[in-house]
């Protein structure tokens, strides 16, 4: 894993020399003038700053607005980033809030504290197949490939931006960015001197709180410290009840940044958190009349991560030393109890060869600790593992015709202790047609690595009650999902291509679309049945067998535009169309219907509508569609969000909003594997208050 | 297709127009649009602009220029964060009669013939003696460093959620003898002058 310069200018790694105004934040102010190949070094390219009155300057982006429409225009991917003012102006509550607005990704909410997120298909909670980095450390869980999203939280005020790359990052990010990488960057801590205090209330978020600090220590040391805390009301079932869903957490955090010489720069950031969270749960019980159980679960997260990260600088080369510590339990009593380290060492050298040719090489080593509790329900064996995972990968980007070509290719090589070796290769080529208008296409190969639980779980699913037809069996038979030593990792190979065009200084469009080819997809296959409750057998377990008989292809465009219509009111839109047919091998004995899209709804929309009013009014307004999700009966469904902001001083920034405006209520997803109530997403009302000082 | 209650379908009718238009203006407007100049915002590119439009509303007092047609000299004290941009930026502009000259200059070097001095963040250990220097004289000192307008600069910008910002030190420009217009003062941020240096 490489994620050192992924961190401060992610996708400069994955596209080459892109996102140099992305750098704004993080480097000094002197280091900022060569404003890259279509900046304002090219004279024809410079608007007239001296015929825009200071209001019209005021409101230019420094950095966002060039990142999304001009700087994204150069690189040979599906990049979408998300601004803080993003952020703001959508009214998110959370990082999964925020998502919403990217084209190709999928969020959807099963309870207060869950989600599931995935991109360009397979969503799920447990979805497997997204890659989620936070400044640089990856919060992937080794346990079942996926992540945690109640326990990944920042202080969104502190968010620089989300980078959302849909497809394949794997040559630089290694397994598991199979269908895309989310990183979400954070200010350095230059950038967020002074104080800041937020407070929220809304009819859903009881309360959320946070204050921020950030201070300088020396001529070239900055450093800010945080704390936050929320407190979410439970949420209804579909009968209007109120359910077991409610969730609160305290969390807290610093982070120094220093430019300690010219040549070097040093990065210690760690956040430490715990939450309570509830649900209500149903499990397979052989004690109960009806041989499952419904009950409210309350559990607690706890954990905590430590990152450092040095850069330095050569006159032609630069390189990067990262490591971090990342500590994740998970205490739920009943069902699944979990401890997780991980400690991840990355390095990565770039070097300039001559004018036209950028070569990055990289070494990682990541080792993870894991032990578990189980219960009836779930058990993980092992249960204690020790995982080292290796891996190394270079690619090389080459400028040519002038640099209106560029062709790179890249490779990484891994070794994890489940499947061996692994390489994940690319091929991105990047032409510019003119000035405002490039075309991009890329094929490359991804794999996701098996995760811990398919390798040694046991979960019942359900129990069949004694005497039930077809078996009739005299003992309750218990359908269980099983992983296997033999399962193997998943494999995509991805065609990508793409098109923008700045078509007027006011309106740009990204096209991208693509076919992706999967195999070895994980199926699970009837076993032999096992007789279990000791030396006198009291129950049949029926075991479905992680495998990889599955496969087939995906396709979809997601086409993102927008346009300035005044300088003061922007409109934004995106359509994702998404098609999935993935198909059980002929050899295949899983029983589980193939049903087109799965879980993943086949058309979304998303449009924005941002109103700068006079007296630092700003008016936004946002509309979503979601298609139904085919194999949960979920059907499809609009929303309409509004949100107000008013900076009635300098210091205070205050919000009001609505989300769900259309729906009183409404569920979005049904979890898979562990039957957690899903609860209805409402109409919610909040405000918000923000002072800096 | 999934069921809708017909509250929905009325909003639905009632939404499809305005995504339709909102998704099928744009691409229209993409197929025929006219290739224009790509508006490429940069931090220094903008402040430019800022520095210009400062140049229009501060007035200076009678006797600052020779003649008419004087040119507006801009000073940029230490590490010049432009690179070339100023001077791409205000080459042919001139405010009345007056076209600007810029000059790059190092601590040490004589301030006195600046009407504008953009005082780098290199420049911070000794921004007081750089003031003292200028004391009295109407020279329009412009800063980028958070706490220079506070500690006596008259312009500092500042960047803020990715936009450019300023503080205006009301006192510092009295000092100067500049007239700042009010045009200018209703987008600024008042600071005061720290207690330490008020004199």
């Amino acid at each position: 894993m490489s994620s050192i310069r992924k961190n401060n200018t992610s996708l400069m790694a994955s596209a080459g020399r892109i996102f140099l105004l992305g750098m704004l934040t993080v480097c000094p102010p002197g280091n900022v003038s060569a404003s890259g190949p279509s900046g304002p070094d090219n004279p024809q390219n410079v608007p007239d700053v001296t015929s825009m009155s200071l209001e019209d300057l005021m409101n230019l982006q420094v950095t966002s607005v060039s990142k999304r429409t001009q700087k994204v225009g150069d690189a040979a991917a599906a990049v979408f980033v998300i601004t803080q003012e993003d952020i703001r102006r959508s009214g998110a509550a959370s990082i999964p809030d925020a998502l919403r607005m990217v084209p190709g990704l999928e969020v959807a909410r099963i309870d207060e504290n869950k989600w599931a997120i995935g991109a360009r298909g397979f969503n799920g909670r447990f979805d497997n197949k997204l890659l989620v980095l936070i400044d640089g450390r990856s919060v992937y869980t080794p346990l079942f490939s996926g992540v945690y999203w109640n326990v990944q939280d920042v202080v969104l005020e502190d968010v620089d931006r989300i980078e959302v790359i849909r497809g394949p990052g794997a040559t630089l990010w290694g397994a598991n960015a199979v269908d895309g990488v989310i990183n979400i960057i954070t200010k350095s801590a230059k950038a967020t001197q002074g104080g800041l205090v937020t407070a929220e209330a809304g009819s859903e978020e009881r309360t959320a709180e946070s204050v921020r600090y950030g201070g300088k220590i020396g001529d070239n040391t900055y450093y800010r410290v945080y704390g936050k805390y929320f407190d979410w009301y439970p949420s209804i079932d579909a009968t209007g009840a109120t359910a077991s869903d409610g969730w609160h957490a305290l969390r807290s955090g610093f982070r120094v940044d220093s430019n300690a010489t010219t040549a070097n720069s040093f990065t210690v950031q760690g956040d430490i958190y715990h939450d309570n969270f509830g649900e209500t749960l149903t499990v397979p019980s052989l004690t109960s009349p009806t041989f499952s159980s419904t009950y409210p679960n309350n559990g607690y997260n706890t954990g905590g991560d430590l990152l450092g990260r040095w850069n330095h600088t050569f006159s032609r080369s630069s390189t990067s030393l990262q490591m971090y510590y990342d500590r994740t339990n998970i205490a739920d009593p009943t069902v699944f109890g979990d401890h997780e380290s991980v400690y991840d060492i990355d390095f990565q050298h770039d070097i300039h060869l001559g004018e036209s040719q950028e070569l990055v090489w990289g070494l990682g080593y990541r080792s993870i600790q894991d032990s578990n509790g189980s219960s009836f329900t779930v058990a993980l064996l092992p249960n204690h593992s020790s995982l080292n995972q290796y891996s190394a990968f270079v690619q090389d980007e080459v400028s040519l015709l002038n640099n209106r070509m560029h062709i790179t290719v890249g490779s990484k090589f891994e070794h994890n202790p489940f499947t061996g070796f692994e390489f994940e290769p690319n091929v991105r080529v990047l032409g510019t047609l003119t000035k405002q208008q490039s075309v991009w296409a890329a094929v490359s190969r991804a794999v996701r690595t098996p995760a811990l639980t398919e390798e040694g779980l046991q979960l019942n699913a359900a129990i069949i009650p004694p005497g039930t037809a077809p078996l009739n069996s005299p003992l309750p038979v218990v359908e269980a999902i099983f992983g296997s030593p033999l399962f193997q990792s998943e494999d995509l190979l991805a065609y990508e291509v793409g098109y923008r065009v700045q078509a007027t200084s006011s309106f740009s469009l990204d096209l991208a679309a693509f076919y992706n080819n999967y195999t070895n997809l994980r199926s699970a296959e009837p076993g032999a049945p096992i007789l279990g409750g000791g030396p006198i057998p009291s129950y049949v377990i029926l075991p479905f067998v992680a495998s990889n008989k599955m496969g087939g292809g995906t396709y979809g465009i997601e086409p993102f535009a927008e346009w300035k219509i005044l300088p003061r009111w922007k409109i934004l839109g995106s359509y994702s169309f998404l098609r999935m047919n993935i198909r059980k091998n002929a050899d295949s004995l899983d029983p589980t219907p193939d049903i087109p899209n799965g879980a993943s709804p086949r058309n979304q929309f998303y449009f924005r509508s941002s109103l700068d009013l006079p007296k630092h009014l700003e008016q936004d307004l946002i509309v979503r569609y979601v298609d139904q999700l085919p194999s949960l009966n979920i059907p499809s469904y609009y929303s309409l969000d509004l949100h107000v902001g008013w900076k009635p001083l300098p210091q205070l920034q205050l919000s009001f909003g609505g989300t769900d405006l259309l729906n009183k209520q409404h569920l979005e997803f049904i979890p898979e594997f562990i039957n957690t109530l899903p609860t209805e997403v409402r109409r919610t009302f909040y405000g918000g208050i923000s002072w800096t000082f | 297709m999934p069921i809708f209650v017909p509250r929905d379908k009325a909003i639905m009718r009632l939404l499809r127009p305005i995504i339709a238009m909102g998704i099928c203006l744009s691409m229209a407007l993409g197929a025929s649009a006219q290739a224009l100049d790509s508006s490429d915002s940069s931090e220094y590119l903008i402040k430019a602009g800022f520095i210009y439009n400062f140049a229009k509303l501060v007035g200076w007092p009678q006797g600052a220029f020779a003649q008419p047609d004087s040119p507006i000299v801009i000073g940029i004290l230490g590490t010049d964060p432009f690179g070339g941009i100023i001077d791409r930026v205000l080459a042919d502009k001139q405010i009345d009669a007056r076209h600007f000259v810029i000059k790059r200059l190092k601590w040490g070097m004589d301030l006195k013939g600046c009407d504008i001095l953009f005082i780098g963040s290199s420049e911070a250990v000794h921004l007081e003696e750089v003031l003292h220097a200028l004391k009295g004289l109407p020279v329009l000192t412009i800063g980028e460093t958070p706490g220079f307008a506070r500690r006596g600069c008259i312009i500092n910008l500042i960047v803020e959620d990715n936009k450019v910002r300023f503080e205006v030190n009301l006192d510092a420009a009295k000092q100067a003898d500049l007239n700042i217009s009010s045009r200018l003062l209703a987008l600024a941020r008042i600071i005061p002058q720290s207690a330490a240096d008020v004199r």
